[in-house]
């Protein structure tokens, strides 16, 4: 079975770009521009992976997370935002928080190679759950 | 060439379907032949077999009647007439046998002769007979005497011998005849088939090259069309990757510019929510870009600052290490590549007003190259909007 990933983020063009990518790479991608929309899916269908900013509309990223980590605390978070400049400041607070950081202004390449090296081949969601 | 070939082909061929025909009409005439033949030889066996029954006949009737002119005896009477009618239905079959054929002729008139023979004889027993019913054994026996009998009776003999003798030389010679056109058959069929097989091994010999040149080419033409294959694969498989390798690039593109945009809309942001009032200027102190909150309190439209010089809007006071060529402050320190904190201006606005306010001013810098400068201002305490 495709392993499954969650984005989250209220612009709707990024979700369509990472959703294409992602399912052309051969993952299996659910999207979400709301928290509740989000935390639904969490409960349903755990992804084994979740992509998010913590800009969101009717919402906040950081609490956000902390939601996602009490309701499926194995599962990684990338956040992926283009709020925050500071690298130092990223190291220091943010990504204490999550699995992995990149800012939105990295290519698509590294993106997909970062979401690879946190879940690995997207065939064997059995093995990785 | 090759049309000659197939001609020359096509001729064999054709040769060759001519020599079985022959052989076959050959064939077929030969059968035909043995059948009549065959025919003719069970009718002249039959002929002869007929001539023998009816010297046998005669014989027999001659027996018989000898002993009825001894007894007298009605029933030997029975007996030598029997005899020699079957002696005459003998000839007649003869004499039917002998209407047809090659050699009728020659057979009717022996036959006509035997029968002439035969009548004598029997017109002969038939006055013996009737000497003997009216005289008795002597006056029949006087008649016998007198009549050359033995001479009529030899001369039967000599003829049937004579014509079974003819008839069976006849046979010998047919039998003969048949032998001969039998091998002749064979020698005919032999030879065709023979001929045949040698047309063919010429024809086959003659195919050869071009069957040669046939195989070659179809195997040039199965490694043309592998080669073919293999570089319209190689080709499908090139375009497949650049088609990928494409859409990748597009991706790409479309997620740079979302992000792009993102980050510009986040910037913009960020800075139209400032409330001082924010100047980019150039390194001539000519206005770049400013914040809603300088059109917000001076009432200026940025089509109407933008390339415009700083004075229009904020008057500086003079910077007092600088030199009588350098008055204006912000000039100076961007030279000298340092910033300038909470200094005092006056902010003109559109309406001709102004009002206090307090400045700071930090260098643009791109590539360690100051190209600009960007410059906050700050209403002071208490003052209000001044349009």
């Amino acid at each position: 079975m495709k392993k499954h990933i969650l984005s989250v983020d209220d612009e709707p063009d990024i979700r369509e770009l990472l959703q294409e990518v992602l399912t052309i790479k051969g993952y299996r991608v659910s999207t979400a521009a709301e928290p509740e929309q989000a935390k639904k899916i969490v409960k349903e269908d755990p992804p084994q992976l979740i992509i998010m900013d913590f800009q969101i509309e009717e919402g906040d990223g950081f609490v956000l997370i902390d939601e996602f980590k009490r309701m499926a605390p194995n599962t990684p978070i990338l956040l992926l935002t283009g709020a925050v400049f500071d690298r130092q400041v990223v190291r220091d607070t943010i990504q204490k928080k999550v699995a992995s950081y990149l800012d939105k202004t990295a290519s698509l390449n590294t993106i997909v190679s970062e979401i690879e090296r946190l879940v690995g081949d997207p065939g064997d969601a059995a093995a990785a759950s | 060439m090759k049309e000659k070939l197939e001609q020359r082909v096509i001729g064999f061929f054709a040769v060759m379907v001519v020599i079985l025909a022959f052989i076959a009409s050959s064939a077929v005439t030969t059968i035909q032949r043995t059948v009549k033949s065959s025919d003719w030889v069970n009718k002249t066996h039959d002929f002869i077999i007929q001539v023998n029954d009816v010297l046998s006949c005669l014989h027999a009737g001659d027996a018989a009647l000898r002993t009825y002119l001894l007894t007298g005896d009605p029933r030997d009477q029975g007996a030598y007439r029997s005899a020699y009618g079957e002696m005459v239905d003998h000839l007649s079959v003869a004499k039917a046998l002998t209407r047809h054929g090659e050699e009728k002729d020659l057979q009717n008139s022996e036959v006509l002769e035997l029968e002439g023979l035969i009548k004598e004889r029997i017109d002969f027993t038939g006055s013996v007979v009737q000497s003997r019913a009216q005289g008795g054994l002597d006056a029949a026996r006087q008649l016998m005497t007198a009549h050359p009998d033995v001479e009529g009776m030899g001369k039967i003999q000599r003829l049937a011998r004579n014509i079974t003798e003819q008839e069976n030389n006849l046979l010998k010679q047919r039998d003969q005849e048949a032998r001969l056109e039998a091998q002749a058959t064979r020698t005919k069929l032999y030879t065709g088939v023979g001929a045949n097989f040698v047309l063919l091994v010429l024809v086959v010999w003659l195919m050869r090259d071009d069957l040669a040149a046939r195989r070659r080419a179809t195997r040039a033409l199965e490694e043309a069309n592998a080669q073919l294959e293999a570089k319209v694969q190689e080709r499908t498989a090139d375009l497949v990757k650049a088609n990928q390798s494409l859409k990748q690039e597009n991706l790409e593109r479309r997620w740079s510019s979302q992000a792009l945009d993102h980050q510009l809309r986040y910037s913009q942001l960020i800075i139209n929510s400032i409330y001082e009032l924010v100047f980019v200027v150039s390194r001539a102190l000519n206005i770049s870009r400013i914040n809603p909150a300088v059109s917000h309190q001076t009432n200026w439209e940025p089509q109407e600052l933008v390339a415009q010089s700083l004075d229009r809007v904020l008057s500086l006071g003079a910077e007092p290490s600088a030199g009588a060529s350098q008055q204006n402050p912000i000039v100076f320190a961007m030279h000298e590549g340092r910033e300038i904190q909470d200094q005092d201006a006056v902010l003109l606005t559109k309406s001709g007003r102004t009002a206090p306010v307090r400045y700071s001013m930090v260098p643009l810098r791109d590539h360690d190259k100051v190209v600009g400068a960007v410059i906050t201002v700050r209403l002071q305490n208490g003052s209000r909007k001044p349009a």
